[in-house]
């Protein structure tokens, strides 16, 4: 039975996860707090961690009427986030293991969301190619094999997440822009707008989102809310980003010859995204998996699924594990 | 009674391992990059020196700030969940008080000063009575000479920001200011030594709900309130 951690942005999370069943996933979200703010502010986020995690732990163990003394492994996200906040998940991780007297193991932020279709489908083949996109990155990866990895594309810019927020905060429709500009788009027409699909010719499989937002702000800048077509925009501003991320994600499985692809992180709760995904795989005879639900946004189910196997592997980190903002994804060696 | 102190808020991370008036054992590092991904090495290797477990101790006491924001978030965190997990009751204790109480058989008030930032402190006034330190009013937070504007008796000033504004304080104070030794940033014992008193009556702190006494809002918070605060006038 693993415990994970994850503190990495704006939810403070801890969960337990024992031979691919999930015992508990607990996550206390700072959404609301940070709406007032239109974005994530990092102090915040820090502060609402360290209040937060000795609750979210305790839960933890409580909702599955498990004791502290039951976990064989600590597992925290420790590399990729808000310093501020990764420090407080690694900090309380670090004293788990060192009071429980058991192996700690930090993991990448990024390796965290790949297991969370993996953790909901343990029948999903391998190697497959993993699209993970959120408020903080936008990647293609190729899964060679559990904790081995080859980076296909990334972004050059915005983060599909972030893009989705900066336009719901430009049309002021609420924070997070995602779930925002989904359930206004429902009303909407995807061709009311020609938007352009940014590098969706280009052999490169990396993605580029800040030219389609600033298209989209020039062509509304100045005019009144309630004189644009919101649903509209919306629909034409989310299709467009579903294209470029279904176009790359199977230019990706072409390339690597792969029969299956997942599609993680908190973008993946997108209803269009997944719609499209679901058609054209279903046309080409690929498979696609998607997280369940309570693990597509930041959560520490998935980070203690990477954790027990990277700890199968025999890797542990040594009681001074530090918080690393930003770090590239490795493979186990 | 044994128990671990320890403070990372302050500039010299401190970890302090007693029993009642003993010291059993103590180590202090230089708090600079990556100096906080030490503490919980730290914590065993000073247990390990005191020939205690982690199980073995009566309680935890830790430095909660004013100070070091980040500081006092790992400090707080580490002595929360340690709290928890190994089931002992645990103190918070200021860095204030801390400063205050290694001068507390004087007699004059006692101001012990912390650095803010941007050329601001961090300060309480206490006052040494039988029972231990007494806080007279709210924490400081502004610059030296508002504070030196609030002092109207004779006060030992305390800590590193006292003097290096030692000028200052003179020449505003004249002879109603003193000030203490300029090495006295507190060690994690005196932490300890602090909530001893505190845990032998049982008025321990929640580990669950401990945070870090920051005194100051985050910049965007503050201007938050600021535009909230406008639009209501």
């Amino acid at each position: 039975m693993i415990l994970g951690i994850e503190t990495s942005c704006d939810e403070t999370a801890a969960a337990l996860v024992e031979d691919s069943t999930i015992l508990s996933n607990v996550i206390s979200s700072q959404i609301d707090l940070h709406a007032s703010f239109g974005g994530v502010v990092p102090e915040v986020a820090s502060r609402k961690h360290v209040e937060a995690i000795g609750y979210v732990i305790k839960e933890a163990f409580d909702s599955a009427h498990r004791k502290p003394s039951d976990v064989e492994g600590i597992a925290v996200s420790a590399r990729y986030g808000l310093i501020g906040s990764l420090i407080v998940g690694v900090s309380a991780a670090k004293s788990l293991a060192y009071a429980l007297k058991v192996p700690l193991v930090g993991t990448h932020h990024i390796e965290g969301h790949i297991f969370a279709p993996i953790l909901s489908h343990p029948e999903m083949p391998l190697p497959h190619v993993c699209l993970t996109v959120s408020g903080g990155h936008t990647m293609l990866v190729y899964v060679k094999d559990l904790c081995q990895y080859e980076i296909m594309g990334n972004t050059l810019d915005d983060a599909a997440g972030e893009a989705f927020d900066k336009i719901a905060k430009f049309l002021n429709i609420g924070f997070p822009g995602g779930p925002a500009i989904d359930r206004l788009s429902l009303r909407g027409s995807r061709t009311a707008f020609d938007l352009p699909r940014p590098m969706v010719r280009n052999r490169s499989l990396d993605f580029s989102f800040s030219g389609l937002k600033t298209c989209v702000v020039n062509m509304f800048r100045g005019r009144q809310q309630d004189t644009l077509p919101l649903p509209d925009v919306a629909a034409s501003f989310q299709e467009a980003i579903v294209e470029v991320l279904v176009s790359k994600a199977l230019q990706a499985a072409e390339r690597k010859g792969v029969a299956a692809i997942s599609v993680t992180g908190g973008v993946s709760s997108n209803r269009r995204l997944r719609e499209s995904f679901r058609e054209t795989c279903g046309r080409l005879g690929l498979e696609v998996f998607f997280p369940l639900p309570e693990l597509r946004t930041d959560n520490a189910a998935m980070v203690a699924a990477a954790g027990a196997a990277r700890l199968e592997r025999g890797e542990v980190s040594g009681l001074d594990l530090n918080a690393v903002p930003t770090a590239p994804l490795e493979s186990a060696r | 009674m044994r128990i671990l102190g320890f403070d990372t808020a302050a500039p010299t991370n401190t970890i302090g391992l007693v029993d009642d008036d003993r010291l059993l054992a103590d180590y202090a590092w230089e708090a600079r990059d990556n100096s906080l991904q030490r503490i919980v090495l730290n914590i065993d290797q000073v247990l390990k020196r005191g020939g205690v477990r982690l199980e073995d101790i009566d309680g935890l006491a830790v430095g909660i700030g004013p100070g070091s924001w980040t500081g006092a978030k790992v400090g707080v965190t580490v002595a929360k969940t340690l709290a928890y997990v190994a089931g002992k009751p645990i103190c918070g204790a200021t860095s204030l008080e801390a400063l205050a109480h290694q001068s507390r058989n004087t007699s004059v008030q006692l101001c012990p000063l912390v650095d803010a930032g941007k050329e601001n402190v961090y300060a309480a006034f206490y006052r040494s009575r039988e029972k231990g330190l007494v806080r007279k009013g709210d924490f400081y937070v502004g610059d030296i000479k508002g504070l030196a504007a609030a002092v109207k008796e004779p006060t030992l000033f305390l800590g590193k920001p006292a003097h290096l504004n030692r000028q200052i304080l003179s020449k505003e104070l004249g002879s109603l200011a003193s000030f203490g030794s300029p090495a006295d940033s507190p060690s994690g014992c005196v932490f300890a030594w602090i909530a001893l008193p505190r845990f032998r009556k049982g008025n321990t702190d929640d580990a669950l709900s401990l945070a870090p006494l920051y005194l100051k809002e985050s910049l965007a918070q503050a201007l938050l309130l600021k535009r909230q605060q406008g639009a209501k006038s």
